[in-house]
């Protein structure tokens, strides 16, 4: 089987899981008595900012590595962890907002997760944009292994930044959005959600990733 | 006691954008591929 | 080590005089700081903010444009005379390169904050007297940060497509972070708050001058490989 096929058969399984993950959520996970259905919304909406960041993470560990053994395979990984963190980050994005109105009564806050989300989604967004701006290959792939790596320096900074802002500015929440310690039956669900988004993630790459590889033999040819 | 919160129409906004996000990547990839 | 410094400076030297000599960028940007003061003056609803609230961001906001503006400048020199790769077959390293570029860059924007900060004062009517010493230091600390990744982007960025439009749009997240540390320290700067009530803030901006200079100094010599 190419890896293309692969990638598809993956993803499909995972969004087949998603469903499984769906209707445990909704029907088998217990209501949360003060946040009501919607805190349902943080099983999907934080295994995908914990992929947004880790896929951030892996551009930036497969730059480095890219930079040292100069392998275009790695280059070719690099791009399709973008481009699928860019998924993962508008995920987030649009859940967060829609649980937050139920939680601080206002569509956006700057909160820690949605604010770091919202720095990778636009250092996504750069490292692509600067992909499609470089005609040479060659270039291509080590101006946006510059970028990689420096996106992933940053992210520390974000954190940093973001804590010590919050700090600050303490949040007019209401609720506290995730509870610190979950009853077991939660945790299973969460669990469940997070390694549901890991197949998709690998599902994903591996397409793009040979979408990736069908384009540049197609541009040799 | 208070009444747990009826905002189950939130959590079906969420979930339902989730999955529209996957389905059209998901469909995304494969016509791009297929277009190879 | 000594011999990259001696050529950074050579290098430096050499693009100032140029800049100096012409004077049109650095009065063009100068120029633009002083506008963009006014353009913030007037953006406002004086009778609703008061000036010295608004202040620190007023200046950081303005810092930040120009800085951006004289990177876009930047490599412009070179590429306009492809004098870009006689640089890089002179019997100099690649770190000297970035270091004479960065230390060029420097000079500039702080040519040009050093006529936006009393402007700045006169325009806000703000009380820096007392505290023009850390409102220095921490403007200094924050321009490293700035320049430094400017510097390496614009390298890069200068021979692709669009490159005036991708500079802001690749640079500024990560100008925000140490924009954030600079408007809250000199929020407590103007506010006559002792500077510990931002320990944390410093210590970011000093880490990010730290690892982004030492990451951009690694990182240059691939944005300018044959």
């Amino acid at each position: 089987m190419t890896l293309a096929r692969k990638g598809h058969w993956t993803t499909l399984v995972g969004l087949v899981l998603l469903g499984g993950v769906y209707v445990r959520a909704v029907v088998f996970t217990p209501v949360e008595r003060l946040q009501g259905p919607a805190q349902k919304i943080f099983y999907l909406h934080v295994p995908a900012a914990v992929w947004t960041e880790l896929a951030m993470v892996l551009v930036g560990v497969a730059s480095v590595v890219f930079l040292f053994l100069k392998d275009p395979r790695l280059d070719r990984f690099a791009e399709a962890s973008a481009e699928v963190g860019t998924v993962f980050a508008a995920i987030v994005l649009t859940t967060g907002p829609i649980w937050g109105k139920t939680v601080w009564g206002t569509w956006w806050a700057w909160d820690a997760r949605l604010t770091s989300t919202l720095f990778l989604f636009f250092l996504y967004i750069g490292y692509l944009l600067l992909r499609g701006a470089v005609v040479d290959a060659g270039a291509r792939a080590r101006y946006a292994a510059v970028l990689g790596i420096c996106g992933m320096a940053l992210v520390p900074f974000i954190h940093l930044s973001v804590y010590l802002f919050r700090t600050l500015h303490p949040q007019p929440i209401i609720l506290k959005p995730s509870a610190p310690s979950l009853p077991q039956s939660m945790l299973v669900t969460w669990l469940l959600s997070f390694a549901v988004f890991t197949v998709l993630y690998v599902g994903f790459v591996m397409q793009r990733y040979a979408l990736g590889r069908a384009r540049e033999e197609g541009d040799r040819a | 006691m208070p009444d747990v919160p009826h905002n189950a129409g939130y959590m079906v906004a969420a979930y339902v954008t989730t999955a529209l996000i996957l389905l059209a990547y998901a469909c995304s990839l494969y016509r791009r591929a297929a277009k190879r | 080590m000594g011999e990259t410094l001696r050529h950074a400076w050579t290098l430096a030297r050499k693009d100032l005089v140029l800049e100096f000599r012409t004077r049109t960028a650095i009065l063009s940007a100068v120029v633009f700081t002083a506008l963009v003061l006014m353009v913030f003056n007037f953006g406002r609803d004086p009778s609703a903010v008061a000036a010295i609230d608004l202040a620190p961001s007023i200046l950081w906001v303005t810092f930040t444009f120009a800085a951006m503006l004289a990177l876009n400048r930047a490599f412009q020199l070179e590429l306009d005379n492809q004098a870009l790769e006689g640089l890089l077959v002179a019997p100099i390293s690649r770190t000297s390169i970035y270091w004479g570029k960065l230390a060029a860059n420097l000079v500039f924007v702080a040519v040009v904050e050093a006529v936006g900060l009393p402007l700045f004062v006169l325009f806000f009517n703000v009380p820096v007297a007392d505290v023009l010493g850390p409102l220095v230091g921490v403007i200094a600390l924050a321009t490293v940060g700035f320049v430094a990744v400017g510097t390496l982007f614009s390298a890069m960025l200068v021979r692709t497509r669009f490159a005036e439009l991708m500079l802001p749009v690749l640079l500024l997240p990560f100008l925000i972070p140490p924009l954030m540390g600079a408007v809250q320290v000199t929020a407590r700067l103007l506010a006559a708050r002792p500077l510990s009530e931002v320990a944390g803030w410093l210590r970011l901006l000093a880490a990010y001058d730290v690892v982004f200079l030492t990451l951009a100094t690694l990182l240059f010599p691939h944005t300018v490989e044959q």
